[in-house]
């Protein structure tokens, strides 16, 4: 029998976590952004050497799941710890926290797929407005922050949107690695009263709420970039 | 002489684009350059502004020289700051209006003022009798009305020499006219142009000096008349003999 008093009571446990949740997300898609930005240059400027490498590794990240990456990163990463400590650096691989592994996963993870969807948003405006803009005396770093650049956010958003919740959702396999979030909330509560529906609806609720919370933000951030950028008057 | 042009070559892979350009253009004068699709009448111009870059060649403008294979970025956004261009596509900025596609060349390529560009904007797209469209966005325009924006944007910069890259190709026929009506315009001010068009009647009537394309190579130039009457290369008489329009 569903025992709805339990589900009410496991509730507050689980969403006490959901922040974990939330900042692994946030982090972790703030920093592969970052990281994102620097692949696009190398690969949209095909930067030598550097540009092949960097093609490769996007296309390991995006051809892997995600759970085996955070495995590589949270055997390999101590390891690459012990030997830069071997060369004469300071580190230290025992204290690594799995918070820091998994941003390290996470971030990496987010970089090649928000890359590939920046270079996307970059190709879907059309270049020639790039070549109008330069042939008006602008130099061509103006040309990209006054008409590529804006045109490109706000072709971007969807895709970055969809990246986000893609990412929140992949979050729900870190307490392989020992971090306690909502997933792991929820087995920990259900394995104790063996009422195992009851957590996971929690889970599956809360989940959906954050989704939707961050889904309406992007819409509305996708809604003002585009009526701002191309004037488009579309509403929320 | 405002614009000599030496010995232009470019290829794409074993494709020859342009086999050895030389032409020169006065002050005041309009060249129109005609011939067949795929003869590098377009890359001829991309050449001048350097969307694309020569493989050899030399450009003198405005006593400048600038060897076209090697420019220094200094020089390019130097003759790009004296030279405009129109494009078959029109390539108005998507995300400006029609007042800030025409202000943004002179508040970042001559250091306007916001104010003075604005202004000058205005009165540009006065000339053109869209003033009242300033607030529009390029989507919300027609391919006649984009095209004039784009005229006024290039002419509003005040440049030596103005590039049209099949300025009426892509409209409606009936919106060429007003287009051609505005070139017209231009040229009887006494603006410097190479167009590149396939509008004879232009080229016949407005243009001083036509340039006859083909596979690369200028096969024939000189007064318009003289190219139009009596064609001296076979190719030429060819060319135009094919062309069903009354020019």
């Amino acid at each position: 029998m569903f025992d709805s008093n339990f589900a009410l009571g496991s509730f507050p446990k689980i969403l006490a976590v959901a922040p974990t949740t939330i900042y692994l997300a946030i982090v972790a898609t703030v920093i592969g952004f970052l990281i994102a930005v620097l692949i696009v240059i190398v690969r949209e400027r095909q930067i030598k050497i550097l540009n092949p490498i960097v093609a490769t590794l996007v296309s390991f990240i995006r051809g892997t799941p995600i759970i085996v990456q955070m495995y590589v990163v949270y055997y390999g990463l101590p390891q690459l710890l012990v030997a830069l400590k071997g060369m004469g650096f300071n580190t230290d691989p025992n204290g690594l926290p799995a918070m820091v592994i998994a941003i390290s996963a996470y971030s990496l993870n987010a970089s090649a797929n928000i890359s590939e969807s920046i270079r996307s948003a970059y190709h879907s405006v059309d270049h020639r407005q790039y070549e109008a803009a330069v042939t008006v005396g602008m130099k061509p770093s103006r040309a990209m922050t006054r008409i590529v650049i804006p045109q490109l956010i706000a072709n971007f958003i969807p895709n970055f949107s969809n990246l986000f919740l893609d990412l929140i959702k992949d979050t729900a396999i870190v307490y392989n690695i020992g971090i306690v979030e909502i997933m792991a909330e929820a087995n920990i509560i259900s394995s104790i009263g063996f009422k195992y529906i009851e957590t996971y609806l929690d889970a599956l609720v809360i989940y959906i709420v954050i989704c939707w919370i961050f889904a309406k933000l992007f819409q509305i951030g996708e809604i003002i970039a585009r009526n701002h950028v191309f004037h488009t008057q579309k509403t929320i | 002489m405002l614009l000599e042009l030496k010995n232009i070559k470019k290829q794409f892979k074993n494709n020859h684009v342009l086999k050895g350009i030389d032409l020169s253009v006065e002050k005041g004068e309009v060249i129109a350059i005609i011939g067949p699709s795929g003869s590098g009448k377009t890359t001829l111009l991309r050449n001048i502004n350097f969307l694309e870059t020569a493989d050899s060649g030399s450009m003198l403008f405005r006593e400048q020289q600038i060897d076209l294979a090697k420019p220094t970025k200094k020089q390019i956004l130097w003759a790009r700051r004296h030279m405009a261009m129109v494009f078959q596509n029109y390539n108005l900025f998507k995300n400006k209006t029609a007042l800030k596609n025409i202000s943004e060349g002179l508040v970042f390529g001559q250091n306007k003022s916001k104010t003075e560009a604005d202004e000058l904007a205005c009165q540009a797209l006065d000339q053109v009798g869209l003033l009242g469209k300033k607030d529009f966005y390029p989507s919300q325009l027609s391919g006649g009305q984009q095209q004039r924006i784009g005229i006024a944007r290039a002419t509003v910069l005040n440049p030596d020499i103005v590039l049209f890259d099949e300025p009426t190709s892509a409209l409606d026929p009936e919106l060429v006219g007003t287009v051609l009506h505005d070139m017209k315009t231009l040229a009887d001010k006494g603006q410097t142009m190479i167009v590149v068009t396939h509008q004879m009647s232009f080229a016949r009537n407005v243009a001083s000096r036509v340039a006859f394309f083909s596979d690369g190579e200028i096969l024939e130039e000189g007064r318009s008349d003289e190219i139009f009457d009596h064609p001296q290369h076979e190719r030429t008489q060819q060319f135009l003999s094919a062309i069903a329009e009354d020019y």
